[in-house]
């Protein structure tokens, strides 16, 4: 039987917009689901996906993907390469499984949204795809850390961290719900299809793969580039819908989407993806810095597609330049003061060799953060480990979510951008978490920091005790210094959490 | 005699944090209950200098036996505690 190639069917099977007779347009797409903005369906029906696949195409490559992941981690099962591996290295897997599987599964809920949604037939067709493609991102990502549950409990935090009130799966879970959950059909095409994916999870996907390759752990690299060849397809919805605003006069209201979750990634990328590249991927292992890397997909990438589109830099793009030598070093800092609160085991990465790596790629670190790590290592050299856990909280902005932080030492700059706004006073780490808030405080208000929480006696006893529960974090789960000080040259100590 | 929390911006350090005080302590006092999170943590102590707080939106530099009622601070207001000659 010849069968039609699919180019020659393709726009004709997926015009599937209709006149419904038994309820109205309003009520097959309402407003706050769909988000139209008064744009008419002719004028969705423009909308173009640079990238068509049909189901069954679509159904046979998955198949081959997962059978390709799938079989590198059979084959490398009985090799027990995680044994060998740095603590460094197993850190930075436990962070990504915690911090992205549970909410991957998630995006498939925002994927459905424009699959049922939106207004214009190609973009519900590819989001059908999206969809699928999440649930595979949530369940390859649950299967593949769960043989590591016997070495250690923190493993289990894959599934469980999304769960917990652990400061940072409350930081994610703040910006993933703006991002995924609350949004119209084309904000979602825009928030997180174009800014987030095409932006940011290409570079945790492209960054950590690169570095898992030098590291020797192909299972990971496999898998995480698996999951990237589907991220490179469906983020590819968010342009075609910008376009359509755009044409049909609402840039603007674009543009601020557009700047307002760029912001959000950012500052989510400066805690997760800053770290592990800069700090707990071991030195020989590196393979850009972290700056390197948002330089080459960020600025690059990133900027060329909102050229072609017509749209312009976020409004803050300097300041976001210039955060790139600052944000991620205080956020590193503070998840490995703040150690005990977290998941994984932070690895420190300021033994001299990796200070003279970060001095090099970020002129002006020992005289700044560098002296903080000074006093930080004295302490453990002269066993003063009490002086390098923490006795209060940090201050936590009510955007981001997480510690406000700066640059210390002789550059010293750090500031809190307050705003006294119904009565309550709100903390934000910079200018554009503040000017995100005011954009729409009525979204944003009620929620309450870690710190607020704190404030108002929800977390009992008010210690670093119960801080630790109402985290959910358990003995064997609770976070420790990754080398046990051995980049502070210092022989065995005992762990804190012991 | 009412606890009062503030947002402690200690100079030298990378992150603004919580402190709890009295909002009847002295600027004096205030400083030295920051120093705790941050001198000799992060932050190398600075012999022969006092430290001072200030207020962190504006600048203005409290006396230094002024008590934190007196101050006009909002609670989890941030503060800066500088190191000072006076
Ligand atoms: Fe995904
Ligand atoms: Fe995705």
């Amino acid at each position: 039987m010849s069968k039609l190639a699919s180019n020659e069917y393709y726009d004709l099977v997926r015009t599937t917009n209709w006149t419904p007779r038994y309820v109205d347009e309003a009520e097959l797409f309402p407003e706050m689901m769909s988000g139209a903005r008064g744009i008419p369906a002719e004028a969705w029906e423009t909308f173009d996906e640079p990238y068509k696949v049909t189901y069954s195409d679509y159904v046979a490559t998955q198949r081959e993907k997962d059978a390709g992941a799938y079989s590198v981690k059979a084959a490398l099962e009985r090799a027990n390469y995680i044994d060998s591996a740095d603590p460094g290295w197993v850190s930075t897997l436990q962070a990504h499984y915690g911090a992205l599987a549970v909410a991957e599964f998630a995006a498939a809920t925002a994927e459905a949204r424009m699959a049922r949604f939106s207004r214009a037939p190609g973009n519900r067709n590819m989001a059908t795809f999206g969809m699928l493609d999440e649930m595979r991102h949530g369940q390859i990502q649950l299967f593949f850390p769960h043989e590591h549950t016997k070495r250690s409990r923190q493993w289990d935090w894959a599934h469980k961290a999304m769960h917990t009130n652990e400061w940072a799966a409350v930081a994610a879970r703040h910006m993933f719900d703006d991002m995924m959950f609350t949004r119209d059909s084309v904000s979602v095409a825009i928030m997180l299809t174009f800014a987030f994916e095409t932006g940011f999870t290409n570079m945790q996907f492209l960054g950590l793969a690169a570095d898992a390759a030098e590291a020797g752990d192909h299972t990971f690299a496999s898998l995480i580039s698996s999951i990237q060849t589907d991220e490179s397809r469906h983020a590819q919805q968010g342009g075609p819908v910008l376009k359509i605003l755009i044409e049909n006069g609402k840039k603007d209201e674009a543009q601020k989407m557009i700047d307002v979750i760029f912001w959000r990634a950012w500052k989510l990328f400066s805690v997760l993806t800053g770290p592990i590249l800069d700090y707990y991927t071991p030195l020989e292992h590196r393979k850009q810095s972290f700056k390197e890397f948002m330089q080459e997909w960020i600025i690059g990438q990133f900027e060329r597609q909102l050229n072609d589109l017509g749209l312009d830099l976020p409004w803050y793009w300097d300041e976001f330049v210039r955060a790139l030598d600052e944000t991620h070093h205080g956020m590193h800092m503070g998840v490995w003061f703040w150690r005990p609160t977290v998941w994984w085991n932070p690895a420190a990465g300021a033994s001299p060799e990796e200070r003279e790596w970060l001095e090099s790629k970020y002129p002006g670190w020992n005289a700044t953060f560098g002296r903080c790590w000074d006093v930080i290592t004295e302490n453990l050299q002269k066993g003063r480990e009490e002086l390098t856990l923490p006795e209060t909280l940090p201050t936590i902005c009510n955007m981001c979510n997480l510690p406000v932080v700066g640059t210390p030492g002789d550059g010293w700059n750090v500031k809190d951008y307050q705003l006294v706004h119904e009565g309550r006073l709100y903390h934000f780490g910079s200018e554009v978490d503040r000017w995100c808030f005011e954009q729409d405080p009525a979204r944003y208000q009620g929620h309450m920091s870690v710190v607020d929480r704190f404030l108002a006696g929800e977390i009992q006893p008010q210690n670093l005790a119960g801080a630790l529960l109402y985290m959910s974090l358990n003995p064997g789960e609770i976070g420790v210094d990754a080398h046990n000080y051995a980049w502070a040259g210092v022989g065995k100590q005992s762990h804190a959490a012991e | 005699m009412a606890i009062f929390p503030l947002s402690s911006n200690f100079e030298g350090d990378f992150v603004i944090q919580l402190v709890v005080v009295d909002d009847a302590s002295t600027m004096d006092e205030v400083a030295a209950t920051c120093a705790v999170h941050s001198v000799n943590r992060r932050v190398a102590p600075q012999p022969g200098k006092v430290m001072r707080v200030r207020r962190h939106s504006t600048g203005e530099v409290y006396p230094r036996d002024m008590q934190v009622k007196s101050a006009g601070l909002l609670p989890t207001e941030t503060i800066d505690v500088i190191f000072s000659d006076i």
